[in-house]
């Protein structure tokens, strides 16, 4: 182009003429008009930005948002705005995701995994490849500078457009020291500007080629580390909370609110049902309105009851006259026949719809007067008994009192269901399945199984264990030995602690404090029934109050007597004995599950002799049980968790004594002979919560979850540091002198 | 563009004896020609191939060619190749977070496996789902503001691009780049848009096309490029907007009809039938299992609409975040589609109404 224009300009005809001089270009400004001052300046680096920083920009992308609805935005704005709108949707995900799940532990780590997540995103460039690169060659990759403009950007982001202009002297000198390069060397900024830029597009490139796998496998990492100290101060906070609110009786502000949401709801449904009629769905419906936070289907069947027996104010007596036969037959024959039809004829049949029907058929003509006249009579007694049936309308008043007598109750039930299950409520992250994490979490941990082993124990080959064990029971193990014990004993201790008799003191009283109000409430407002299945002085057996105590104290037994048979295994191999009867017991301990605790014991001990059946209970659950296991943990305060278990372990072994070994089974006819002293025996519900889980099967589940963990952790903490190795490794590479850069150094010295 | 500037008049008719300010074709392409071509007659003669074209060059790269030459710290490496090279984690990524999900399942226990399969199964189709939600979304935004005006903001055109020679590479010194005209809004490529055959014969013929669309009057449509050339600018920003802000919810609320309890039973193992494709022909002579594959997608579908109506059903979170969703693309089609800017002037437009419209313009 410029040759081009050169040789138009030189072919030319005409000569250029002398031009007048011009006058200078210079008038006085009076330093009024000066050039814009560069405020263009590098930002100072940090791993966590501040949070004023934050909520600046913030402020500022939402003036951009608001600028780019009037079209007016620009590239950089527009670039926050979709970072901005990766965040927001992020959450609203993660806000979705916290509705969708029951559990409070879910619903936490949904927000945990979006905070890990870009935590992952921001952190894994900044420790893997920003921070070693920056020591290493004084160049900071992700260096952020704030343009004229106050645009903040990352300087290396275009490696065409770097303003290394930005950089100070001194900066650059600590850069030049660091990527070596040669003090003397002639135009050394441009060298040390170049080979910094170079660094920053090499670690750029490596960033984005290890972020797509670093940054989730870091986030899931992540979660998987952090779920443990959050369940616990989950759990703390959910205990915490529900004593209070059982103290209080008040469930707090927002369980209220949904309460009055859900009155009015209920008020909203009367009025819009206000003319139907009571028939067995409406009635299901309103006793399933009715029962909600009741939780029992029992409670539930005789509110529908009442429901049903509910009678109108005023009578609903069904008056059979012309009018009504007409309005009930109408489509059953033809409209002659009804025409014909006269008070006369109703008034004869003497309010029988068999007669009115027979009289009707005869009008009709019908062929089969018989037959129609059935069809009629089943007509009718549909029209009078839908008439009977009385609407919600009629009975709204006694739905009410219904309601007003069940809400208040409903609602302290619901907080007294919340205590009970926060601590040993079937369901995942309560105290009870917290707690049976940590006992057999810390057992498999003390015992250090392997892959191997943790893989032939889940699939319930119990050799690995059994080994374990024996070493462990060793004469010359006993610190080792005692290890296990204590640990175990002090994580069963603050079982028996939390869910022990004060516990089960507060359900009991709480349970009758609520249960006896709501009786004596609906026993004054007519609701006998429903009052005596609530609670009943005269039969306990069978009412709501009953129940819940007889499910706390089951739950309690069941996770408590898995506990204890695991120590007494523990005790029976101390004490050491290779008898037959050692052999049998350790059979039982190990194999036997709530369902075939009694046949095994049967088949293994109870088909031996009476003494031997002595000397088996006796060693589960006599004097001599539980020796070792106090030797072990030798003297404890009183008062300490090592204690508690103790004292726990002493009632297991008397309850267990009295409701196992002395139960009557009709396998055996001389069993009397057998019966240790104590108590005769209980139900067979009771005894299978005394027996417990079988410590197979707690081994063999806790082996599955801990074989599944660690194999994950394993796949994906080898995968974390295989790529934080390679790109480390890689990170050494970036930066050096190339080929070119060697030659160019050499060729500047050469002709500086 | 450097014609004239610097010649004077006096200077230009001499100029033009020599043939310099010939308006031929043949000038242009000889002394001003922009190599960047754009693509906009491909687009509409093959509007699949085209994008799977650009696409599949611009993903090759992102993993091969691009990455390379930011390793070895190359001097022609640029912002494009960067932005391009975002493809790679975005990918790497949704692959390991299904691998995070699903792979470990395989050695575990059958009771396990499974219900880490049916999370592992829900995951998987959630990273499907985000990225199918988020891309097709911006297409409501998009394809009605094309249609109704026939502004295009993702115009592609292909840039050409001479490199510097460098160590290894001395000689293949011609890059393509596919870029969108409307890419940056600070900087359209206008250029690329004036004197184009594609539109029609005139110079303005691109700006008259949507002037017209825009509903401009005759004598806005003389310089049609003054008028419209704002107007596409906002729409572009607004769109843009939306689009992004939109996508993002639609992308969470995919997730969220994956996490629907009706996929749980969905029998589908994408390796087992990328696996079975290998047979496929033989599978569809036999007649055995070609009633599967259609099963399968009769099943998706079946699936999908249910996860949806239970999303919606669920509990008022769907509601509301779906509620965001379309609420942000509707918002978007009515500040795109409704020029009610027109008259009333923003900035962009004062910027232009600085210009004296009685007097004649030359543009460069």
């Amino acid at each position: 182009m410029a040759n081009l224009l050169n040789s138009v300009i030189a072919n030319q005809s005409i000569n250029p003429q002398p031009r007048e001089e011009m006058p200078a270009f210079t008038f006085n400004t009076n330093g009024r008009i000066k050039p814009m001052k560069d405020k263009g300046r590098l930002l100072p680096s940090r791993i966590i930005g501040s949070p004023v920083e934050y909520a600046k920009d913030l402020k500022k992308d939402i003036v951009s948002i608001g600028k780019a609805a009037k079209g007016e935005a620009n590239d950089h704005e527009l670039g926050r705005i979709n970072d901005l709108a990766m965040k927001l949707g992020s959450l609203g995900l993660a806000a979705y995701l916290f509705t969708k799940n029951p559990v409070d532990l879910k619903k936490t780590m949904e927000f945990v995994g979006f905070g890990t997540f870009f935590a992952s995103m921001a952190l894994w460039p900044k420790l893997s490849i920003q921070a070693p690169l920056k020591a290493r060659t004084g160049v900071d990759i992700h260096q952020r500078y704030i343009d004229s403009q106050g645009r903040k950007k990352m300087l290396y982001q275009d490696p065409q457009y770097v303003l290394t202009d930005l950089y100070s002297r001194e900066d650059l000198d600590k850069i030049g020291k660091k990527l070596n390069v040669n003090e003397n060397l002639p135009d050394r900024d441009n060298f040390i500007k170049q080979r910094a830029q170079k660094t920053a597009l090499q670690g750029n490139t490596l960033w984005m080629m290890t972020a797509g796998i670093a940054s989730p496998v870091m986030s899931a990492l992540a979660c998987n580390a952090l779920e443990k100290p959050i369940t616990a101060v989950l759990e703390k906070a959910d205990l915490a909370s529900t004593a209070k609110a059982l103290e209080s009786g008040n469930a707090g502000f927002v369980a209220q609110f949904k309460q009055k949401m859900a009155d009015k709801a209920f008020e909203k449904f009367l009025q819009e049902n206000s003319d139907k009629v009571m028939d067995g769905k409406l009635i299901e419906e309103l006793a399933s309105r009715l029962g909600k936070g009741i939780n029992s289907p029992e409670i539930t069947a005789v509110i529908k009851e009442e429901l049903a027996a509910l009678k109108p104010k005023s009578s609903t007596e069904i008056n059979i006259n012309l009018e009504f036969v007409k309005a009930a037959l109408k489509d059953k024959v033809p409209e002659s026949a009804l025409e014909s039809l006269t008070e006369g004829n109703i008034t004869a049949a003497k309010g029988s719809l068999q007669g009115i029907a027979d009289t009707v058929a005869k009008l009709s003509g019908d062929a089969k007067p018989q037959k129609k006249s059935k069809e009629l009579y089943t007509a009718l007694k549909k029209a009078k008994d839908s008439k009977s049936k009385p609407t919600v309308s009629q009975v709204k008043e006694g739905i009410e009192k219904l309601h007003s007598g069940l809400s208040e109750f409903a609602g302290k039930k619901s907080i007294l269901d919340k205590f009970i299950v926060a601590r040993v409520g079937d369901e995942p992250n309560t105290y009870i399945a917290n707690q049976w994490g940590r006992v057999c979490g810390k057992l498999f941990k003390l015992m250090k199984f392997n892959m191997k082993e943790l893989k032939a124990l889940s699939n319930g080959d119990m050799s690995a264990f059994e080994t374990k064990l024996t070493k462990l029971a060793q004469e010359g193990n006993t610190e080792e030995y005692n290890k296990v014990v204590k640990a175990l004993m002090d994580l069963i201790g603050d079982y028996e602690m939390k869910t022990g008799k004060g516990f089960a003191d507060t359900v009991q009283t709480k349970s009758g404090e609520i249960c006896s109000a709501a009786r004596s409430t609906l026993e004054a407002k007519g609701f006998e029934k429903l009052a005596s299945k609530i609670s009943s002085t005269v039969e306990p057996k069978g009412t709501l109050q009953n129940q819940i105590n007889a499910h706390t104290a089951e739950r309690v037994n069941g996770a408590r007597s898995s506990f204890y048979r695991l120590i007494q295994l523990l005790d029976l191999r101390k004490q050491g004995s290779d008898s037959d009867i050692s052999k049998k017991i350790k059979d039982v301990l190990y194999n036997a599950t709530p369902a075939d605790y009694e046949q095994k014991l049967t088949t293994k001990v109870l088909n031996t002799t009476t003494s031997e059946y002595k000397s088996v209970m006796g060693a589960l659950f006599g004097e001599q049980s539980g020796e070792a296991i106090k030797n072990s943990l030798g003297a404890v305060e009183n008062g300490s968790k090592a204690a508690e278990a103790l004292k726990g372990l002493e009632r297991y072994k008397q309850q267990a004594k009295n409701k196992i070994a002395n139960w009557q089974s009709n396998i055996t006819p001389d069993l009397s002979n057998r019966i240790l002293d104590g108590e005769a025996a209980s139900n067979a519900a009771e005894r299978s919560s005394l027996t417990g889980d079988s410590v197979k099967n707690l081994i063999s589940k806790t082996a599955k979850q801990v074989y599944n963990s660690k194999k994950w952790l394993h796949i994906f903490g080898g995968t974390m540091i295989a790529l934080t190795a390679a790109t480390l490794i890689a990170g050494l590479v970036i930066g050096r002198k190339g080929k070119t850069e060697k030659q160019a150094e050499e060729e500047s010295r050469r002709n500086g | 563009m450097v014609n004239l500037i610097g010649v004077n008049n006096q200077n230009a008719v001499n100029v033009n004896s020599v043939g310099f300010t010939a308006k031929t074709k043949e000038y242009k392409r000889s002394m001003c020609e922009n190599k960047d071509t754009l693509m906009y007659d491909e687009g509409r003669k093959h509007p699949i191939t085209t994008g799977l074209k650009i696409q599949g060059n611009r993903l090759a790269n992102a993993f091969t060619k691009y990455p390379k030459k930011g390793i070895e710290g190359s001097k022609n490496a640029n912002f494009y190749e960067f932005l391009t090279m975002g493809m790679v984690p975005y990918l790497t990524g949704s692959a390991t977070m299904i691998a995070v999900f699903n792979l470990a399942s395989k050695f575990f226990d059958n009771e396990a496996a499974e219900s880490a399969s049916t999370l592992g199964k829900k995951m998987g189709l959630g990273v499907v789902l985000y990225g199918a939600a988020k891309i097709l979304s911006k297409k409501l935004i998009e394809k009605p503001l094309k249609f109704r005006y026939g502004i295009d903001v993702n115009l592609p055109y292909k840039k050409v691009i001479n490199e510097l020679p460098e160590e290894g590479n001395k000689n293949n010194l011609v890059a393509h780049e596919y870029h969108k005209a409307f890419e940056s809004v600070d900087f359209p490529r206008w250029d690329l848009l004036y004197d184009n055959d594609s539109f029609g014969e005139s110079r303005n013929a691109y700006f008259e096309k949507i002037g017209k669309k825009l509903g401009l009057d005759e004598n806005d449509l003389e310089h049609a490029d003054q008028k419209v050339k704002p107007i596409i600018k906002e729409k572009v920003i607004k769109a843009r907007l939306f689009s992004t802000l939109s996508s993002y919810f639609w992308a969470a609320t995919g997730v969220g009809i994956a996490m629907q309890k009706p996929w749980e039973n969905m029998q589908f193992n994408p390796v087992k039938r990328i696996a079975a494709l290998k047979n496929h022909k033989q599978v569809v002579k036999n007649g055995v299992n070609t009633a599967r594959y259609t099963t399968f997608a009769e099943d998706f579908v079946k699936k999908f609409v249910k996860s949806c109506k239970e999303f919606v059903n669920g509990g008022s979170a769907g509601k509301v975040l779906l509620g965001t969703a379309v609420g942000l693309t509707l918002l978007g089609n009515f500040s795109t589609l409704f020029d009610f800017n027109k008259y009333r002037g923003s900035k962009t437009h004062a910027s232009t109404s600085l210009i004296d419209e009685s007097k004649e313009k030359v543009v460069c």
